[in-house]
């Protein structure tokens, strides 16, 4: 690495070169000697900032369930057949929704969607909710997760940490059918040391070199 | 000006006195050996458009509340011309009652890297070269018992899908440490923690020494060896002062809690973004926050406790017993 020492070009400066050279010393002069006065002053420990009030807090809403599309709604188009088969106990479904893979515990179809109204949820007091509603559904099982989903520590809260913000409803993360989160494509990686290209040599070593 | 920063970089080297005595040893070191080296840093660091007016400028700390707003104002106009579009710098200050705490649930986290990605858009972070607040650690799940050791830790992993199949993972950035190891050191001051618990830099008093990333235990600080670079259509025109305000060559950056976005009450970029709800943020003063929820409820601990830097950067099981 070159030093400042051996600089080779030392005793060659044509006259106007050295009055640069000079002119540069002077700066760095004049540059060491503030900064020696700002190394020398220490600030004080934090800003003494002016009184800033807590703002104030927002409504939690719910972010609405994401939208379905779905081939086969509105489901009272087919589900309105009095001669249709239905029933209590799981059964390989041949004619329609043999694509619902269900695989949530070993729960059946209806102990969610009600016989009558399949696109309406049955909660456990026989009471009809909207598919958007769905949460009331979950969380009847899953009850240990009411709380820490209302303070939002399970599932997410969008928004404002202090203000207002936006809760996701649990089928947001969790597909009904087949609830697991499951695994998702990871963004690219950092560089390694060895990927990142030196930063480019900048040009007072290279005039050293050149001389 | 080339050769003063690669002394100034074997100067760095050579470690600082631990004593909060040192910055005068330092200041004379500075004047006989390195006197060049070292102050020449801030010209240097701000490449080849070197700016006067910041390198006068006061620091951060002492500036009145009228200079604040003709820095802010400055600001505001020098970057939106420089980025043709409307910047606005800001310099908000801390909420009375507010110090701020982070949670991240590893029983969530699927190791995705969204957060690395939204915190680089978010702050400004260089593309090329490429700076990044957030590594995503790797570890094997079978590991986990015999305690985690940072350094066994992955940040390059590849794979289709992610979590790996027996790995778990562990984000790590500026871990806010009210003890913190990094502003100790720091010869000018340039880097200290603010009321509400944020460990901020003033960029135009780092002088690039880097005795402070090798201060920190979490490796959470990085440098701008080469001219940070950020295209104008890519940059997040909400910036603060001390936060995400485009950073200049030899200079130190981090983690700021998104300080631009969280005195606002907004949550942090890297919050908003996690698909699983693994982090966590809020008023660690507040009881009702879900920060305290977590703290309340779950078993929480924090990176390298026994150095006793009290982080305010908590981890936690959400789910025990379930793999
Ligand atoms: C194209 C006609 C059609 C539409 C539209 C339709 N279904 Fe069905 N559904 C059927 C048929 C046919 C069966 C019986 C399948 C079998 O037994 O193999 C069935 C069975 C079911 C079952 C099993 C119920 C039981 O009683 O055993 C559920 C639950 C169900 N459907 C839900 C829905 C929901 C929810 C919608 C609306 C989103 C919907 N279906 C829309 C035709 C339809
Ligand atoms: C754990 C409760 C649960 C079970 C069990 C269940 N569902 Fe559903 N199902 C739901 C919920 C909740 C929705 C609404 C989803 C939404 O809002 O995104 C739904 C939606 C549907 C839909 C319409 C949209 C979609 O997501 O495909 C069909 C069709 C359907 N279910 C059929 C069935 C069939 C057939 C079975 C049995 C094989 C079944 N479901 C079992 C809870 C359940
Ligand atoms: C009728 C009760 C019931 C309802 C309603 C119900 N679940 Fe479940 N859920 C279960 C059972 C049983 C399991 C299996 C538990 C196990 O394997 O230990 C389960 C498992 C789960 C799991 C863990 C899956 C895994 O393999 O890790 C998730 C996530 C889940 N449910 C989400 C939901 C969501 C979201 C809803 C609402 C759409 C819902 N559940 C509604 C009973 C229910
Ligand atoms: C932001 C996404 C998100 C939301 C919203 C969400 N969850 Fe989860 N949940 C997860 C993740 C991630 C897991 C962990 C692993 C998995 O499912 O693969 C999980 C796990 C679960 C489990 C399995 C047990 C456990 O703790 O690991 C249950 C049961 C569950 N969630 C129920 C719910 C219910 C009920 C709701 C709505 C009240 C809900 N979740 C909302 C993301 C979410």
């Amino acid at each position: 690495m070159p030093g400042a020492g051996n600089d080779p070009g030392k005793d060659r400066l044509p006259g106007n070169q050295a009055t640069i050279w000079g002119t540069l010393g002077l700066a760095v002069v004049v540059i060491v000697g503030l900064s020696a006065v700002r190394l020398e002053h220490q600030p004080e420990t934090t800003r003494d900032y002016p009184p800033r009030p807590l703002i104030a807090d927002g409504p939690a809403v719910m972010k609405p369930a994401p939208e379905i599309d779905d081939e086969y709604l509105p489901c009272r188009d087919c589900h309105t057949s009095p001669d249709r088969q239905t029933g209590p106990i799981p059964r390989e479904l041949e004619y329609e929704h043999e694509d619902t893979e269900l695989a949530h515990g070993n729960l059946w179809c209806l102990h969610c969607h009600d016989p009558e109204r399949p696109g309406r949820l049955r909660l456990a007091d026989s009471s009809l909710v909207k598919f958007e509603d769905s949460w009331q559904l979950c969380t009847q099982c899953h009850a240990k997760k009411l709380p820490e989903w209302r303070a939002g520590v399970h599932g997410k809260q969008t928004g404002h940490w202090r203000g207002p913000k936006e809760y996701q409803t649990c089928v947001e993360c969790h597909e009904p059918h087949a609830p697991p989160f499951g695994t998702i494509e990871p963004k690219p990686r950092p560089k390694r040391p060895d990927e990142i290209i030196q930063p480019a040599r900048i040009s007072g070593e290279e005039q050293h070199g050149d001389s | 000006m080339g050769t003063p920063r690669n002394r100034r970089v074997k100067q760095a080297g050579e470690a600082p006195e631990p004593s909060g005595s040192s910055r005068r040893d330092f200041i004379k070191t500075a004047a006989t050996v390195g006197a060049g080296a070292i102050v020449a840093a801030p010209a240097v660091a701000s490449g080849f458009d070197f700016d006067l007016e910041s390198f006068f400028q006061k620091n951060f700390r002492e500036l009145s509340e009228e200079e604040l707003d003709a820095l802010v104002k400055r600001l505001s106009r020098k970057y939106s011309k420089k980025y043709g579009k409307d910047v606005s710098v800001s310099a908000i200050g801390p909420m009375d009652g507010v110090l701020y705490g982070y949670g991240l649930d590893i029983s969530r986290c699927t190791g995705c890297r969204r957060c690395v990605h939204a915190c680089v858009e978010e702050n400004n972070q260089s593309r090329d070269p490429e700076i990044q607040w957030i590594r995503v650690l790797e570890f094997e799940r079978s590991e986990a018992l015999r305690g985690i050791d940072l350094k066994d830790g992955n940040p390059y992993y590849e794979h289709k899908e992610v979590p790996d199949e027996g790995k778990f993972y562990i984000p790590i950035a500026c871990q806010h440490c009210e003890d913190s190891p990094c502003s100790k050191v720091c010869p000018t001051g340039a880097t200290w923690r603010e009321p509400d618990g944020i460990v901020v830099i003033d960029y135009d008093w780092c002088i690039g020494c880097r005795y402070c990333m090798a201060a920190c235990p979490y490796g959470a600080r990085h440098f701008n060896w080469a001219e940070p670079n950020v295209p104008a259509e890519d940059i997040n025109p909400d910036m603060h002062v001390i936060g995400n305000v485009p950073r200049k060559r030899g200079v130190v950056e981090k983690c700021t809690f998104c300080i631009q976005r969280t005195r606002k009450g907004r949550y942090p970029a890297c919050h908003e973004i996690c698909p699983v709800g693994a982090r966590k943020f809020g008023n660690l003063l507040d009881p009702e926050s879900e920060i305290r929820y977590v703290m309340k409820h779950k078993r929480t601990f924090v990176l390298k406790a026994e150095l006793e830097t009290k982080p305010k950067f908590f981890y936690f099981w959400g789910t025990e017993g379930r793999s």
